[in-house]
């Protein structure tokens, strides 16, 4: 669900919030001053007409001669009497010489007798620019108004926030592995030293069971490795009684033998894992991993009858623990031979950056995506811990080597990619 | 010999004397810290078989302790804890040699030997088995005075049976003698056959018949 909503900063969405919301009120007032002020101008210019029209009138009683002051009044002896008619109307100014728009009233009334037709007109221009006038200095005054207030309230904002966004990066850089606290800031704000508690307890409960978890794996590797050490002394104290033991017996006593050193194989290769994990191994050197892969192989070659094919075009150095990288070498060669098809060779090699190691297989695997999991096992037929691979995995992944698996050719491949990604 | 085994576990403490009385050593048991203090403030030992978690304190507090007092006493510490540090630490605090549990009692054997060999007779790399003749610094093996051709494994093995003698050695403690950690590789055992077959015959061509198969599969030292 959250990858589906697009993501967008705090600050700036609350910024384009206040501009939206600034920009709609702006306009909706604007338009509402504008028509307000219009109408009061109108009834204004109205109410001028009118009371110039009441003056003529009353000056037509004492003089009933009509008179002009054309464009502005007008008056005319009429036959009868009209209704009032009040219009915008576009006639000739001759003082400014030019086409105007006035505002007109027309009125028709009975003086001494005689009709007259008065008109009186006022220019509209006059009140059009007032009306701009106000409203343009409106705009400016409430544009300034918010744009003042849009920069004083993201500063206010950028500083009420600080904190969290402060607290936010440390929870980023927040490290299971690593004992430094997390210095998180305090804000006077409630809810977020609320949410600095709850974040301290959480990250601390979480690095406890962490290293419990981690505890707990080495004490019981390590406890192990007493009760198994007892077991293995008696064994051979029996198998060198006096009494002599039957072959069955010697048998038997032997395959224990057997369970004890692969009991105590897992143990060490559980605790290697965690310690790789804890990154315990800091101590990093240039090698020759190619040498070091020959080297591996020419001590495999004593135990195995497996024919070990070793074929280096590129030497290729990595930066790495040099136990790490023979734990690598081992379990990669050691892999390869527990899986191989008897009387076929096993091939390594490698090309720029990459070394491969390949064992004759007949079926591709079934789940090669558990491949690097612990204990996972492809077959029961190979006595394995099932942590190699994953010893080998977490290697790769802590110097951010690639690794990958394919089956081809009837060949199991894996290859080690030491470039930097 | 006399040696003192500095061990917390009773058990482990027994099964490693009984192992080594047998040849004929004198050991003596610590069961912790402060017993194993007094044990070796009072008495000399030829030789100290340290286990680094004593309940009440640390092995490697011994060493130190030992070495601050010019002790000359070999020690072979024995720790359940296989990290490198720690192996290192200890050999750098002056121990001869480290094993890491659970080892075979043949094997603890074999590095008590070497050890002993290199200290205490002041560098004699000899080892003598009737006619069998033994030079560990040139890794050469004699049989009346005839230097035999050995491969490096098979130079081992014979090491091993040798300061094993009159043990019953199955294939398990061998592989794991020979290659350690990468024993477990091979489920038949089949690369020892070819080892301990070519050394048995190399040795009964020069007249040396003294290895011997115990119980079908395992193999004995023995004196003809």
């Amino acid at each position: 669900m959250g990858d589906t909503l697009k993501k967008i900063r705090l600050i700036r969405k609350t910024s384009k919030t206040f501009l939206g919301i600034s920009a709609l009120l702006m306009l909706v007032s604007t338009v509402a001053l504008y028509f307000y002020l219009r109408n009061l101008l109108r009834s204004e210019v109205e109410e001028e007409l009118r009371s110039t029209e009441a003056r003529i009138e009353s000056s037509l009683i004492e003089n009933p001669e009509p008179f002009q002051l054309s464009p502005v009044v007008e008056i005319q002896k009429v036959s009868r009497l009209g209704n009032e008619v009040l219009k915008d109307t576009i006639i000739y100014d001759p003082s400014q010489d030019e086409m105007e728009e006035f505002r007109e009233l027309s009125t028709f009334s009975a003086i001494n007798g005689e009709n007259y037709r008065i008109t009186v007109r006022a220019l509209v221009v006059e009140s059009e620019n007032i009306l701009i006038a106000v409203v343009i200095s409106y705009l400016v005054i409430i544009l300034l108004v918010f744009l003042f207030l849009f920069y004083v309230n993201r500063s206010r904002n950028q500083k009420l926030w600080t904190p969290f966004f402060h607290n936010l990066e440390q929870m980023k850089r927040f490290s299971l592995s690593s004992d430094a606290p997390i210095a998180l800031m305090d804000s006077e704000i409630l809810e977020f030293s609320e949410l600095n508690s709850e974040i301290k307890i959480l990250t601390n409960k979480v690095r406890s069971d962490y290293r419990n978890l981690k505890q707990y794996t080495e004490d019981v590797s390590h406890e192990m490795q007493t009760p198994l050490a007892i077991i293995q002394a008696k064994i051979e104290n029996v198998i060198n009684m006096e009494e002599p033991l039957d072959d069955q017996q010697f048998e038997q006593l032997t395959s224990i033998q057997r369970d004890i050193q692969r009991l105590s194989q897992m143990t060490k290769r559980l605790t290697l894992l965690t310690k790789i994990e804890n990154n315990q191994f800091a101590n990093i050197e240039q090698l020759d991993i190619t040498r070091l892969m020959a080297e591996t192989v020419q001590d495999f070659c004593e135990i195995s009858n497996n024919v070990i094919k070793v074929d280096f075009e590129h030497p290729i150095k990595a930066d790495m623990d040099p136990y790490l990288a023979s734990v690598l070498c081992n379990n990669l060669v050691s892999n390869a031979i527990k899986y191989n098809v008897a009387q076929q060779d096993i091939v390594v090699g490698s090309t720029v950056d990459d070394i491969s190691i390949s064992n004759a297989g007949t079926t591709p695997l079934k789940h090669p995506d558990s491949l690097y999991n612990r204990f996972y096992r492809e077959s029961d037929g190979v006595k394995a811990t099932g942590l190699g691979l994953a010893i080998v995995k977490r290697i790769c992944d802590l110097y951010g080597f690639g690794i990958d698996y394919r089956f081809s050719g009837d060949r199991h491949v894996f290859t080690i990619h030491f470039g930097k990604k | 010999m006399k040696i003192l085994i500095a061990e917390d576990e009773t058990e482990l403490q027994k099964s490693i004397a009984t192992y080594l009385e047998r040849d004929g050593n004198v050991c003596e048991m610590a069961s912790d810290y402060h017993e194993a203090l007094y044990k070796i403030d009072l008495y000399e030992y030829d030789l100290l078989v340290l286990d680094i978690n004593l309940i009440t304190g640390s092995g490697l507090d011994i060493l130190k302790l030992l070495k601050r007092n010019r002790s000359e006493t070999p020690t072979i510490i024995i720790s359940a804890n296989n990290s490198l540090d720690d192996k290192l630490e200890g050999l750098d605090l002056g121990a001869d040699d480290y094993l890491t549990k659970p080892f075979h009692l043949a094997e603890l054997n074999s590095r008590i030997k070497a050890v002993l060999r290199r200290g205490k007779f002041g560098g004699n790399d000899r080892l003598e088995f009737h006619e069998i003749s033994i030079d560990t610094r040139s890794r050469t093996a004699y049989v009346n005075e005839h230097a035999l051709s050995l491969t490096r494994k098979e130079f081992d093995l014979l090491l091993f049976f040798v300061t094993n003698k009159g043990r019953v050695l199955s294939k398990e403690i061998i592989a794991e003698h020979l290659w350690g950690d990468h024993s477990d590789l091979a489920d038949n055992f089949d690369f020892i056959y070819v080892h301990i077959n070519n050394l048995r015959k190399k040795l009964t061509e020069a007249g040396a018949k003294y290895i011997k198969t115990a119980y079908g599969s395992g193999y004995k030292f023995v004196e003809a």
